[in-house]
């Protein structure tokens, strides 16, 4: 048995289970995401990947909601972009600068037109806190946006069980243990999380080193 | 752009073959990534994969040829004065010695493509079977029995097979440290449902995962083989019509099968009976159940029968050639499939065709213009032998360091003294290296193109994201060359073309090039047209009739027993951090993560011998004599200690002797008498090579 979706205009068909993300993207099509990584199970908090259904009043986070038969999905419906726009906005009000250019973040910023510009909610930004105490891997705290794909890919790929989301609301981020770094923790060193990571939250020393290099070739 | 140049290619560490995607910044690997459609890692990878590339340009590398000079220390030489001296070398020994004389190692490290031009090498241009790879050290046993039972010389499915499993057994093998990637995919397995037993003297991490855990005395495999069949005939587990059809021997087994009682098997193995009857129940019960299994299994002295003992159990509950309903050895090394795969044994070409078979033979003979012995060479062992004796002269090794990792180093040593020629090809210089004549530097797996085959079976592409350092060249570069400077000109203009006369002269591969291995891999056997074989013998075995044979072989005690005066067993094996001799990653931050090895041992003997956790110790076998530092945990059974064999300053392999197996002369590193007891004073760390006791 298979349901038929329309995707903007476009009829396919998927098997049952398919979520709207799943089906879009089969047929080539594009919807930002944030806390999505396909090796994980959807999380749907990162309330990105909005699309509007035909018949519904809101838009819905296209990662945890299945197709049924007959669904017709809008990907760029004016409601959905303009929440998934606002969401993007608020996560970066709350960075010490703008994405680097190589980051899923500023890709998703691009894409829906959060250019970094003038922030329309300023507030509270968050200091830097450096933990390089690994060989390969790098924390940077200030810049986690909490979206728990670094905790998942410990947890549903490696399960290393090695880190911990914490804290609440704009304190929330990311701990390898119970703090004490990624060393003295249950870390495998499998670099799941510096893999999945949309922001350089956690990345490698070396691409920190590279990329410095280049920023100062770049003066 | 933050990279200058990105490859999607094939880890070059363990076998499980993990696709990465390797990204360059003037002229080094910056980055390594898994890749997200890799069929066998899914999306990820380990610390080693991805991390431990630094090696790569290490100020060590070897960058330019070295000869030894009358006063033997080494020089650097051009390229041509050291293939010149290959060839003369080579030629007179040859000439003066007959062609046996002369012996090359091929390395599973390497790509298919240079295993496939040094077995050439050897066999075209010098004229001998002395050829053989290191998988003789580790998962020859595996090979040899899986075609005596089945027919191939492969996992007769893939790590797909976990998860549609419901049940496996693990026996001998440590994934989530030494295949940490299937290792996670086994735990993620569980946490979704497997029922998984492992079975190893050692309580494993995935142990923590599995419904039940059996440590049997090391050396007793067997018997749990056994006990394992015994439960299942004896509750009327059988899948009789399998049995019926699909295979031979049952009779012979079913009578052997009666002694092997659950109280038997208790009193050989140390395992409780009723744990050996759940376990025999869970893998017989469920509707798919795999049977995974490491160098636990084979490097014993019947590490071969074990293997068909395994096949056995599979073959009597009928749970072979369907998914989920696996047999997966986990390979060691990336290649240790590929390497043996390109005939790099002595005693067959590509695809195991016999190098007695006359059609076989001859079809080689006309592609490469020579003639050839029909009898086999010596396997590395013998070659070693035969140097101590005095009739092996030369030896060609390229990418492996027998002198830290093969058994028995002292006699290895004295072989490698023994040669009046020895020739390395290698990364860096190494314990081997130390009696090379002539040392040509090669590359490493990210400085190359070509193919790995994976212990699924699977041939995936392998491409350099940067160039080899120095005057280094890559691996076929220099075996061509040197190949045809002895007059034999193989006339590949790159590795692709290897592989096609591969292709054309292995029927198991008809259909494999470059170009269809593409992205996805192929799993061979390959037929002409690229249909490629993820699983095996879903409806006949590759054996006469069709049918399987199961074994019937009795349990043998191992080569080595603990004694009053070698009281412990020890046993060896890989911690996560590194990787066999750590030639790679002992050069990398995994150094920083794990600076050294060390002895496990259980809390009763360490009170028992007065020693302390991080006390140093001194274990001593009838080999050797080594010293590092203790520890003392309950993940090992009392009697038994663990350690790896990374490190050249703790020198492991000078405690293994020369038992090895019956069938495939692989060492017997998992089972070794040992001595522990504490040195009491600050005492020197420099293994005692010549040193070792003689009673």
């Amino acid at each position: 048995m298979t349901l038929t979706i329309d995707i903007d205009g476009t009829e396919t068909e998927v098997a049952p289970g398919t979520t709207v993300l799943e089906a879009v993207r089969a047929i080539g099509g594009y919807v930002p995401t944030l806390c999505f990584d396909e090796r994980l199970d959807a999380f749907g908090a990162c309330r990105v990947c909005m699309v509007g259904i035909e018949g519904l009043t809101v838009p819905v986070a296209a990662c945890t909601t299945l197709c049924r038969d007959g669904m017709r999905v809008d990907t760029r419906d004016e409601t959905a972009l303009r929440v998934a726009a606002a969401t993007v906005e608020l996560v970066l009000s709350e960075l010490p600068g703008p994405p680097a250019q190589h980051t899923e973040l500023a890709v998703v910023a691009n894409a829906l037109g959060v250019d970094g510009g003038e922030l329309r909610w300023p507030g509270e930004q968050h200091e830097h806190v450096h933990d390089e105490r690994h060989p390969y891997l790098a924390l940077q705290h200030e810049l986690c946006i909490s979206c728990g794909r670094c905790v998942r890919a410990c947890d549903e790929v490696q399960g290393a069980f090695a880190l911990t989301a914490t804290g609440r609301g704009f304190g929330s981020n990311i701990a390898a243990g119970l703090d004490e770094g990624f060393r003295e923790s249950a870390c495998v060193s499998c670099g799941a999380c510096a893999d999945t990571c949309p922001t350089d939250a956690i990345t490698e020393l070396t691409l920190l080193a590279l990329d410095s290099e280049e920023a100062s070739g770049a003066l | 752009m933050r990279f200058d140049r990105s490859v999607t290619t094939t880890c070059g560490y363990c076998g499980v073959g993990c696709r990465l995607e390797a990204h360059a910044a003037d002229g080094r690997v910056a980055t390594i990534a898994p890749a997200l459609d890799g069929p066998a890692n899914h999306g990820h990878t380990c610390l080693k994969g991805r991390f431990a590339h630094q090696f790569s340009r290490k100020r060590d590398r070897l960058t330019a040829p070295l000869i030894r000079g009358e006063d033997g220390a080494l020089r650097s030489a051009p390229w041509d004065e050291a293939i010149a001296l290959i060839t003369s070398e080579l030629t007179r020994i040859r000439d003066s010695r007959g062609p046996d004389a002369i012996a090359g190692l091929a390395s599973s490290r390497a790509t298919n493509e240079d295993c496939y031009v040094m077995q050439r090498l050897m066999r075209a241009a010098i004229g001998t079977h002395n050829i053989d790879n290191c998988s003789r050290v580790c998962h020859s046993p595996t090979s040899w029995a899986l075609r005596q039972s089945l027919g191939l010389s492969g996992a007769t499915g893939g790590f797909d097979d976990i998860e549609a499993a419901d049940a496996a057994i693990i026996i001998g093998a440590n994934p989530t440290e030494a295949h940490p990637v299937v290792g996670a995919r086994i735990k993620q397995a569980t946490l979704r449902g497997l029922k998984l037993v492992t079975i190893d003297p050692r309580r494993i991490e995935l142990a923590d995962y599995g419904v039940l855990h059996l440590s049997p005395r090391p050396g007793t495999n067997a018997a749990v083989m056994l006990g394992l069949a015994h439960v299942i005939a004896r509750d009327g587990l059988t899948d009789e019509l399998f049995l019926k059809q699909r295979t031979k021997g049952w009779a012979a087994l079913e009578d052997l099968l009666a002694d092997y009682t659950p109280g038997e098997v208790s009193r050989i193995t140390g395992i409780r009976a009723a744990d050996l009857e759940r376990s025999a129940h869970i893998y017989a019960e469920a509707t798919n159940a795999s049977i995974l299994w490491g160098l636990g299994v084979t490097e014993h002295r019947y590490g071969s029968e074990v293997v068909r003992l395994i096949c056995n159990i599979a073959l009597m509950c009928g749970k072979v050639g369907r998914p989920g309903s696996a047999l997966l050895p986990l390979r060691g090394q990336n290649n240790v499939q590929g390497s043996s795969d390109m005939g790099a044994l002595p005693d067959t070409f590509t695809g195991y065709q016999s190098v007695g078979d006359e059609d076989v033979a001859q079809r080689f003979e006309a592609r490469w213009g020579v003639t050839m012995k029909r009898t086999g060479g010596l396997k590395i062992p013998e070659m070693f032998d035969a140097a101590v004796a005095g009739e092996l002269k030369a030896m060609y090794i390229f990418g492996e360091d027998v002198a830290q990792t093969d058994p028995n180093t002292t006699h290895v040593i004295a072989a490698l003294e023994s040669l009046e020629f020895l020739v390395c090809q290698d990364i860096f210089e190494n314990e081997t290296t130390k009696y090379a004549d002539v040392i040509l530097p090669a590359s490493s797996f990210l400085e190359k193109q070509g193919t790995f085959t994976n212990a699924e079976r699977r041939i995936q592409r392998v491409e350099a994201a940067i160039e080899p350092p120095g005057e280094a060249r890559t691996d076929f570069d220099i075996l061509t060359t040197i190949s045809k400077a002895l007059g034999h000109d193989m006339g590949f203009a790159s590795p692709a073309e290897v592989m096609d006369e591969v292709a054309q002269l292995t029927p198991d591969w008809a259909g494999v090039s470059h170009d269809r291995v593409a992205r996805g891999g192929l799993q061979w056997p390959v037929a002409a047209d690229g249909t490629d074989s993820p699983l095996l013998y879903a409806e006949r075995f590759e054996l006469p009739g069709g049918r399987a044979r199961l074994a019937a072989l009795p349990y043998k005690p191992p080569g080595s027993e603990a004694s009053d005066e070698y009281p412990m067993i020890l046993v060896t094996g890989r911690r996560l951090e590194h990787y066999n001799a750590g030639t790679m990653t002992r050069r990398t931050g995994n150094l920083e993560l794990l600076a050294s090895d060390w002895l496990e041992l259980h809390p009763d003997d360490a009170e028992r011998l007065w020693i302390g956790d991080g006390d140093l110790v001194s274990v001593r076998s009838a080999s050797g004599r080594i010293e590092l530092e203790a520890r003392v945990t309950v993940r090992i059974e009392p009697g038994h200690v663990f350690t790896a064999f990374h490190f050249p300053e703790i020198r492991t392999n000078l405690l293994i002797g020369s038992s090895a197996d019956v069938n495939t002369a692989c060492p017997e590193y998992k089972v070794v008498a040992v001595d522990v007891r504490p040195v009491a004073e600050e005492a020197s760390r420099t293994p005692a090579i010549t040193g070792a006791r003689r009673d």
